[in-house]
């Protein structure tokens, strides 16, 4: 009860929390070859967005695009000529708790810019202006299953589209009496840019492409649960899902984030050794992701 | 580029103007909106809105419990409308569970929930114990709830772009089916009226104190509605009409201003019309986007008056339920596919003088016809544009 | 030479940086006469809604971005502060 996508290419990495400030350092606490350190950095500053975008830049906006910026470097990638997928689990939690505060006392007074900054595109819309792509962008979630929805999203884009597509991957801190439900510590992103295996993946010259026979493959394949629920009387909401279980040191520089689910997969990129990792993909469903290295 | 059409098995929408498509239909023909003054909440802004009657008095069943509130009590009453559920079963039944996706669109999902959390606070800053749910203070809310509702176990996301939301997700549903990972997707969308929505866009000074007057003249800014819409879309269904293309684009210009030019818009038109592998002339009907805003309608009159021929036919139908955002897409996905089975072509409800950006296709009243091929256009806030291409069941 | 601000005109500039946050922007060196739109201080239609907003809560009364003098009201940091000075309740 299985189906898998073609082959898609991993070109480019990003990454981002206080204490992990970039793909380089991540990677190097993953693979345990340093420990991450203790100073947290406050957010990246965005400055591929014009003066006007960037001082309205909310901190989701931030961290998107930051790790974003780094992927599509990584990848040697122009952003404009990228389709994107945004994924986060809450959006943007300070806004929403600024939104319901207001609207609980003085509903009359709510600012514009906090307003607009509170749609769940707001990373992506901020993206395209900033780097003038009107390449189409999503924005998703899928609750605790918010990494594995949007990395089956981007590499179905990528593969039936026959585009590189870029896959950014975010959630912020809880504030307010709203993370009392939906709780989540400190800021964390990752992004990655995916290209499809088979064809050239866009207009790229053999020459710029020549570094694709080393590229990190990934085989992504959808599994229905062993024990799916058909019953739709049943109230039981208690995953059957047996996820691969985040191993290093990074797991708790960013534990309590809603986007820590990523993490494994991140480790298995980190380790360069081929293998798996199982993601939710929802209650009932995995998604094995398969991690091909040259 | 062309894709292989993809069969719509079945439909609804519950709006302002109706709930079931029988009901939508007769408001269409008829010319009744379903736009009130303002009565949401408890310091109404003065302006008019598209409200769901009843809601309040319908929470969700005892075993869908966890999910209740506004946003998906609309959703079960939009499940519950012709007959969607059975034609979900069938499918379920036909390809299995794990096979059919649930791809939903929202914009704001059940903030109201949260919204309310917040004016009824425990002292010690807790939520009161009834709306300690976390699955409706999230975004996914809607996503989970109807995934759970139709007992689906295929891949299932709540895509929440504005209003281009539940335009976006029949895209990504053709793309599931051809990369064979479903053979059947359901895709739609909900959205409900919350203060958020309502002081939210007023603060960006986009609603209109007054009826909503999509293309015309003196518009003075949108209405918000809330509705719910389905559809099911099947690789092997024998009847019904045709997904044939859709094209997706960003504007890049401005959160929450159109591009001047229409660039997004135009490119997102000519993918939907390369998928489809037919040409502008070929259009028989556009549902636009016609939020009654300023910008937008301008910029969309001018892009429809260069590329159409006079005679095809274009209205915006918000005059009937309101700006329904999230839902947007759906609706007026839904209102096209009307159009397309029974000949309607609904005019521009409340439109008493077109602006003069208007060309000669869009029509104020009604227009009865041979109607084939139809587009939908979701323009949405963050610059996010959809085109959806639909053609009648024996016209591909 | 940038025209010299008044102690209210201070004031209202430290208001526009602190809700716009204007990096870079300090409250003192904002020209009283310079344009604030467009050129000059380089604000947009979202930001004169925001400042409408935080000066009506600050200053008790309502700047509406339908009032037809707003192309002279907001034309310059002293014609607002002029503006505020005329019509505050607080």
């Amino acid at each position: 009860m299985s189906v898998e996508l073609p082959l898609v290419r991993i070109e480019g990495v990003g990454f981002w929390a206080s204490r992990l400030p970039g793909w380089g350092i991540a990677r190097a606490v993953m693979r345990d070859e340093q420990s991450a350190p203790d100073a947290a950095r406050s957010r990246p500053t965005p400055t591929l967005l014009a003066p006007t975008e960037r001082r309205r830049a909310p901190d989701t906006v931030a961290i998107a695009l930051e790790v974003a910026s780094q992927a599509c470097a990584a990848a040697n990638r122009k952003p404009a000529e990228l389709s994107s997928v945004f994924a986060s689990t809450h959006g943007d939690l300070a806004i929403s708790d600024y939104l319901c505060a207001t609207l609980a006392e003085t509903p009359a007074l709510i600012s514009p810019v906090k307003f607009h900054n509170s749609v769940h595109n707001a990373a992506a819309g901020y993206w395209s202006i900033g780097v003038g792509s009107h390449a189409p962008y999503t924005a998703l979630s899928a609750f605790e299953s918010t990494f594995a929805a949007g990395l089956l999203e981007a590499a179905t884009q990528a593969v039936c589209d026959d585009r590189p597509v870029l896959y950014v991957a975010f959630d912020i801190e809880a504030k307010g009496p709203l993370s009392t439900v939906t709780p989540s510590c400190g800021l964390l992103g990752a992004a990655l840019v995916l290209a499809p295996c088979e064809a050239s993946g866009g207009a790229t010259s053999g020459a710029e492409r020549s570094g694709a026979a080393h590229a990190t493959r990934l085989a992504l394949q959808v599994e229905a649960g062993a024990d799916p629920r058909t019953d739709m009387l049943g109230t039981d909401v208690v995953s059957t899902i047996a996820t691969t279980p985040a191993r290093s040191a990074a797991a708790a520089a960013v534990s309590g984030n809603a986007m820590a689910a990523c993490l494994p997969f991140f480790e298995a990129l980190a380790s360069e050794r081929s293998g798996e990792v199982l993601l939710q993909l929802n209650r009932n469903a995995a998604l094995r992701s398969r991690l091909i290295f040259p | 580029m062309a894709i292989r059409p993809l069969r719509i098995a079945a439909y609804t929408l519950c709006s302002a103007a109706g709930d079931g498509r029988e009901q939508t239909l007769r408001a269409l023909r008829e010319r009744r909106g379903g736009l009130q003054p303002n009565d949401f909440g408890p310091q109404p802004l003065s302006t008019w809105i598209g409200r769901v009657a009843g809601l309040e008095q319908q929470p969700l069943p005892r075993r869908h419990e966890t999910w209740d509130c506004r946003n998906n009590r609309l959703a079960w009453r939009g499940l519950n409308t012709d007959g969607f559920i059975d034609a979900v079963q069938r499918a379920r039944a036909r390809y299995g569970a794990h096979r059919v996706a649930v791809l939903v669109g929202t914009s704001t999902s059940s903030i109201g929930a949260s919204e309310e959390a917040y004016a009824r606070l425990e002292p010690d800053g807790r939520y009161p114990a009834d709306l300690r749910r976390p699955i409706v203070h999230t975004p996914h809310s809607l996503g989970d709830f109807v995934q759970h509702a139709l007992g689906l176990t295929g891949p299932s996301m709540t895509i929440a772009t504005a209003c281009s939301s539940s335009a976006k997700v029949f895209a990504q549903a053709e793309r599931f089916m051809r990369a064979g990972l479903v053979d059947a997707a359901v895709v739609g969308g909900v959205d409900s009226l919350c203060g958020s929505i309502l002081f939210g866009f007023n603060s960006l000074e986009l609603v209109s104190p007054e009826l909503c007057r999509p293309c015309d003249v003196a518009r003075r800014g949108i209405n918000l509605g809330e509705a719910a819409g389905f559809a099911l879309l099947e690789r092997d269904a024998a009847s019904g009409p045709w997904l044939i293309g859709h094209g997706e684009s960003s504007d890049a210009h401005h959160m929450s201003t159109p591009h001047p030019e229409g660039l997004g818009a135009r490119v997102a038109l000519m993918d939907a019309l390369a998928r489809a592998g037919i040409a502008a002339a070929d259009v028989d009907y556009i549902n636009l986007h016609g939020t009654a805003s300023a910008k937008n309608d301008e910029v969309e009159a001018r892009l429809v008056a260069e590329l159409f021929p006079a005679d095809t036919v274009a209205s915006s139908t918000k005059g009937w339920t309101g700006h329904t955002l999230g839902a947007a897409g759906i609706v007026e996905a839904a209102i096209s596919l009307l159009a397309l089975e029974h000949g309607l072509m609904p005019g521009t409800l409340n439109a008493a003088t077109l602006d003069p950006a208007c060309g000669p296709q869009i029509r104020r009243e009604n227009v009865e016809g041979n109607c084939r091929r139809a587009l939908s256009f979701s323009f949405g806030f963050g610059g996010s544009n959809c085109v959806l291409a639909f053609a009648r069941g024996d016209a591909l | 030479m940038a025209a010299a601000q008044s102690a209210s005109e201070r004031e209202l500039a430290e208001l526009i940086v602190t809700v716009l946050n204007l990096e870079g922007v300090a409250a003192a060196d904002i020209d009283p006469e310079a344009p604030l739109f467009k050129t000059g201080l380089g604000l947009d239609s979202i930001d004169a809604l925001e400042l409408a907003l935080e000066i009506s809560k600050r200053y008790g009364f309502q700047l509406r971005s339908d009032d037809e003098n707003n192309l002279r009201i907001f034309s310059s940091l002293r014609a607002l502060t002029e503006h505020v000075a005329k019509h505050r309740v607080k």
